[in-house]
């Protein structure tokens, strides 16, 4: 009770709108939108077995059959044969995968670099921007390709090549979040108290510097998924995993007479992306009540 | 329909078989002159000389201003080219050239057997093929300004194949003498003594090549200017064929499945004259030292789970001609007919499989092992992908592994990591230069591409290749090879697959482009258009 | 501050700071770059189909692959000291003229697409934002979300469907009609037939980008203090939109867009290499592909050094639109 008494009382911090903050998620419409298209696509991930059985890569009927020409295909056939919709299905646990983890490792390595050099200023600071700075400049497209050449490619090392190619614009944010939160009145009260800098970081600023972050996490899973097609395309994919932007890349090919093979992948991509955006665009309107309509 | 499309129309050439190279095929029209033809190529070259270069696109391109000793009809029986007559020695040590007179250099100096002895000393030294396809010469005499004679220490029975423009161009001295080779700015903008002059080149997009009014045949080049385009992008290739901004293309220049719907436009012609110079045989190499396909057994397991028309049909739509043997099968004189003991038996590849010690294990899986692929080519992945599914109903986990070209090279040949990849080998235009590398113990090189990457070391094999490499009876030649691909079908170093079938696309308003062995990769001085 | 005197502080500050960067770019590339495995002489005898070991062993001493990393390293710092950016094993020609070859193509590219996005993108955003929260909002807000959504090489593909498959109006490669000889107004129709497809393909994204930021960042700006102030002096309300809520909201735009255009050499990879754009991300790509490292450490250092005049321009930009922002 006087942990809490003391928590209330360390300025202006947002603890007893809980509550609120949950009924202004489930009010927005944007963000129950994307949240449903969402977690229609993690269930097609989770239940992919049981949608489409069978190996998705296994070659079962005439090559190149347009979609409605048979029943039992119903999205059609690629050039080797296999059902376009069993790809789809299946697509759809690479890109989700490769999104989040390609986001996860982006927004832990960005949110220590960029907390550190927030919070510490100084050299420290100099140091983690040239870093920062030296990332940036460098092409990221061409850096990701770069380290997926140095190690081949398969879906975790290219989760890793993004995240690796995406964290400095998170690190941005937090630094940018941390430097203006560190001279706010609950972190000097939490300061005078001898909390650790290590708590400070973590159980005071941390939360507060958190809804950008958030936000940005649904961008950056969303470019994620986009750059993994991009490279899918480029033939710097999984060869023994099915991913959507793969799908786009073998059926490039066939652009004049199964555009439907590209067609269909993109679209998927587009929509999960879609979905993210909302979700992203949601909370940006949840977390940031300023920006209104 | 496409097979009896491709069975009527070689039907139909081979009642026309090509001893006159000059009627081209089926014209008694007369030759117009003038036009531009639009040359479409697939990849982009890194010289427009190949003299320290063989990659394709180079090829394609080098033949165009820089020529050859000799041309070759579709068996690869030579004809005049700069050398109007040549004799060989009974020993086989002595081939002496009459070399053709008043030819100049595009630069006005003249093409002397100064030249062709120069050449063929930098061929020796800088051609990645040359080193060895020269190997045996001693010297090249040059008794007079038009008389080259090459002496050899030993006979090498597939010397006189090898001298067509793109093979063995015959560079100027006096451009060369005392550079560097490998730096030298002919190769970006060459001087040669052929029916076209550099006009342009640039990189990323295109090279333009022009008529040489002053070339050696008074009546050739026929048209006045050729547009080499560097198209990446098959779709794009295609587009270009339907819509006639692309004259003509090589190398099957469209995705195989695109062939079908381009067939039935009218203003197009598919040839499958002028690949005889190289034809390809796709393998699936193993690496013998690998723990798996160590075991003869194993090996044998793999042959009897592939069924090679199956994957022909699904990788290439069929257009190919199956191979049991590393000799293509268009390369008649030397292809052993036949097959392989080890035909498709699923069971007998699992009791092998059993009998070499790989049991099922309880997720019903015997081993599980990487494939590998050399990335050139749309269908490398697709074999791979076949080569699974296969490779599956058997117990054998396959896991493909992708990786670019200078990743696979060192892989493969450097490092030798690796169990078995997909891969291919141009027969060359003769086994012992294109064939022995891959076989042969004494050519296991690490670091070499294409070498002997299996490892395979067997006395016997050495014995033939090297007795082949010598010997100047064709009867006892042949049967040197044949010997070789019986061991070679028995001992299973590696599957062959499937020779490709490489198709000339062109504007049916072309004609002559393809009246030699070599097909577009020569100096094209034929060619003409319709008006 | 006087423009001038700005002017000069910026560049000073920028031209210290460069330096240093730019040089540590270069080493941790270079250091980099030799984890990938194989180098230019593999590829070169790989992609020719045959190779001897005497003839791969030429070329590497020829260009110095057989050297330790130190050495290489210093040898191409002691090239870059005089302004020579190297030579290219695999093309055979400097990497100077090598990329002056394809530069003005991705410039062109470039421009084109940002300069269309900007253009349309600001125009799109202000209409949102003047119509905030009605119909025309709201359906412009659908289509923004769905070009920001879809992958631009596939926009591209379909575009490419549409236009050069199915109608056949537009061209689907390269950046000119080879072998031509225009001159004039041909030669421009003939170029900017080409560009279109590849400039909307880039486009599609950035437009989506600006229009949102054009409209959150006027409806900001649209409640501070000044706007009301404009408004209560009786300003008829677009001319206040114009002059000054698109001002001020071009400051986070510009920034963007800066950011975009730093990011010039990388950005257009695919879709370079979707429409056979000779440009410099298939340059790239190619020397990445090749281990052309003198290729790829040019294009790394110029992508560099062009993010450095593009934070410059940016600087100057908004000291121009905005007065009141001091030293950052």
């Amino acid at each position: 009770m006087t942990v809490g008494a003391e928590r209330t009382d360390l300025g202006s911090r947002p603890v007893g709108r809980k509550g609120r903050r949950l009924r202004a998620f489930l009010r927005n419409p944007t963000f129950i939108a994307g949240l449903a298209i969402l977690a229609v696509l993690v269930l097609i991930a989770l239940f992919a077995g049981l949608i489409s059985p069978g190996d998705p890569q296994d070659m079962v009927a005439q090559p190149l059959l347009w979609p409605g020409d048979d029943v039992q295909y119903p999205l059609g056939t690629d050039s080797l044969g296999r059902d376009v919709l069993a790809q789809l299905v299946y697509g759809t646990r690479a890109s989700l995968l490769v999104g989040v983890a390609a986001a996860a490792i982006g927004l832990a390595i960005g949110m220590v670099v960029g907390a550190l050099a927030g919070f510490f200023g100084g050299w420290v600071d100099t140091l983690l921007m040239r870093l920062v700075e030296l990332f940036q400049t460098t092409p990221t497209f061409l850096l990701v390709i770069v380290i997926l050449v140095i190690v081949e490619p398969t879906l975790p090392t290219i989760a890793v090549a993004i995240g690796l190619a995406s964290w400095p614009t998170v690190a941005r944010l937090v630094r940018a979040q941390f430097r203006s939160l560190r001279e706010s009145d609950f972190v000097m009260a939490a300061r005078s108290l001898g909390y650790s800098r290590l708590r400070i970081i973590v159980q005071e600023i941390l939360p507060s510097a958190l809804p950008p972050v958030i936000v940005a996490a649904s961008v950056m899973i969303a470019n994620a998924i986009l750059t993994e097609a991009g490279l899918s395309f480029l033939n710097m994919r999984d060869p023994n995993v099915i991913s959507w932007g793969g799908m786009i890349g073998d059926g490039r090919d066939q652009l004049r007479n199964a555009w439907f093979l590209t067609a269909l992948p993109g679209a998927a991509i587009a929509l999960a992306v879609l979905s993210l955006n909302l979700v992203g665009d949601g909370l940006n309107e949840i977390l940031n009540p300023r920006s209104d309509q | 329909m496409t097979a009896n499309f491709l069975t009527t129309r070689r039907a139909a050439l081979a009642g026309l078989s090509a001893t006159a190279l000059t009627a081209g095929r089926v014209h008694a029209q007369v030759p117009k002159k003038g036009g531009t033809l639009t040359f479409l190529q697939n990849a982009e070259p890194t010289s427009l000389v190949s003299l320290t270069t063989v990659g394709t696109p180079s090829l394609t391109n080098s033949a165009k201003t820089t020529e050859g000793l000799l041309e070759y009809d579709y068996d690869i029986k030579p004809k005049p080219a700069l050398a109007t007559e040549w004799k060989i020695s009974p020993d086989g040590l002595r081939y002496e050239f009459k070399l053709r007179p008043n030819v100049k250099f595009h630069d006005g100096k003249p093409f002397t057997s100064a030249d062709v002895a120069y050449s063929i000393q930098l061929l020796r030294t800088v051609h990645p093929r040359g080193r060895n396809t020269f190997a045996n010469v001693a010297e090249v005499q040059t008794p007079d300004p038009l008389t080259a004679v090459i002496v050899l220490s030993k006979p090498a029975p597939y010397l006189i194949k090898a001298l067509t423009a793109a093979e063995s161009p015959i560079v100027p001295k006096h451009i060369y003498e005392g550079t560097d080779p490998l730096t030298n700015q002919n190769g970006n903008a060459p001087i040669g003594t052929g029916p076209y002059l550099f006009k342009e080149w640039v990189r990323g997009s295109h090279a333009i090549f022009e008529r040489n009014p002053n070339y050696w045949d008074p009546d050739l080049p026929r048209i006045d200017r050729m547009v080499c385009k560097f198209v990446r992008d098959a779709g794009a290739r295609s587009v270009a064929f339907e819509n006639g901004s692309g004259d003509i293309g090589y190398r099957t220049p469209v995705a195989l499945a695109d062939l079908d719907r381009l067939k039935k436009l009218p203003h197009l012609v598919f040839e499958t004259e002028g690949t005889s110079y190289s034809y390809n045989v796709q393998t699936i190499q193993f690496n013998l030292d690998s723990q798996y396909f160590r075991h003869l057994k194993v090996r044998q397991a793999v042959a009897h789970a592939i069924d090679r028309s199956a994957l022909l049909k699904a990788v290439a739509y069929g257009y190919g001609t199956v191979s049991h043997v590393p000799i293509a099968p268009g390369l008649k004189e030397f292809h052993s007919p036949e097959l392989s003991p080890y035909g498709y038996d699923l069971k007998k590849a699992e009791a092998l499989l059993d009998e070499a010690g790989f049991k099922r294990g309880p997720d019903k899986i015997r081993f599980r092992v990487p494939m590998d692929f050399n990335p050139i080519g749309d269908e490398s992945r697709k074999v791979c992908e076949f080569t699974r599914a296969v490779l599956n109903r058997i117990g054998i986990a396959v896991e493909i592994r992708a990786q670019d070209l200078s990743a696979f090279a060192k892989r493969v040949y450097t490092d030798r990591e690796f169990d078995f990849t997909y891969n291919g080998h141009s027969n060359l235009f003769d086994p012992t230069v294109g064939v022995q590398r891959i076989y042969w113990s004494k050519n296991f090189k690490r670091g070499v591409p294409f070498s002997n990457g299996s490892n395979y070391n067997n006395p016997k094999v050495d014995a033939l290749l090297e007795g082949a490499a010598v010997e100047n009876d064709p009867v006892k030649r042949r049967q040197m090879f044949l010997d070789f691909q019986k061991i070679y079908l028995e001992e299973v170093p590696d599957i062959s697959l499937y020779s490709p079938l490489y198709l000339t696309i062109k504007n049916k308003r072309v004609h002559e482009d393809s009246p030699t062995a070599d097909g577009v990769e020569s100096n094209m001085s034929r060619v003409w258009l319709d008006a | 501050m006087r423009m001038g005197r700005r002017i000069a502080r910026t560049l000073r500050r920028t031209a210290i700071h460069a330096v240093p960067t730019m040089l540590g770019i270069v080493v941790l590339d270079f250091l980099f770059l030799q984890l990938m495995p194989g180098d230019a002489a593999d590829v070169i005898a790989t992609e020719a189909g045959s190779a001897t070991a005497e003839t791969m062993a030429l070329m590497r001493e020829r260009f110095g692959l057989d050297q330790p990393v130190l050495t290489q390293l210093a040898s191409f710092l002691g090239h870059l000291a005089r302004f020579d950016l190297g030579y290219s094993p695999r093309f055979n020609a400097s990497v100077v003229d090598i990329i002056m070859e394809r530069l003005p193509n991705t410039v062109l590219l470039m421009v084109t697409a940002l300069g269309f996005a900007l253009l349309v993108g600001i125009v799109v955003g202000s209409v949102m934002a003047a119509w905030a929260g009605r119909w025309p909002d709201r359906i412009l807000s659908v289509v923004v979300l769905l070009l920001y959504s879809m992958p631009g090489f596939w926009v591209g593909l379909m575009a490419v469907v549409l236009f050069s498959v199915k109608l056949g109006w537009l061209p689907n490669d390269s950046n000119m009609t080879i072998g031509s000889s225009f001159t004039g107004w041909a030669l421009i129709a003939d170029r900017a037939a080409h560009l279109v497809l590849p400039a909307l393909a880039l486009a599609s994204f950035f437009v989506a980008v600006y229009a949102r930021l054009v409209r959150a960042s006027m409806l900001e700006v649209q409640r501070q203090d000044f706007m009301r102030t404009a408004h209560a002096k009786g300003l008829h309300p677009f001319l206040i939109q114009l002059r000054h809520a698109l001002r001020n909201a071009l400051i986070p735009v510009t920034t963007v867009a800066g950011m975009h255009l730093g990011n010039l050499l990388g950005g257009a990879v695919v879709v370079e290499t979707l429409f056979g754009w000779p440009g410099m991300g298939r340059l790239a790509l190619e020397a990445v592909l090749g281990r052309d490292f003198s290729v790829l450490l040019g294009v790394l250092l110029l992508s560099s050094f062009l993010v450095i005049l593009a934070n410059v321009a940016i600087d100057l930009l908004h000291a121009w639109l905005d007065p009141r922002i001091g030293e950052a």
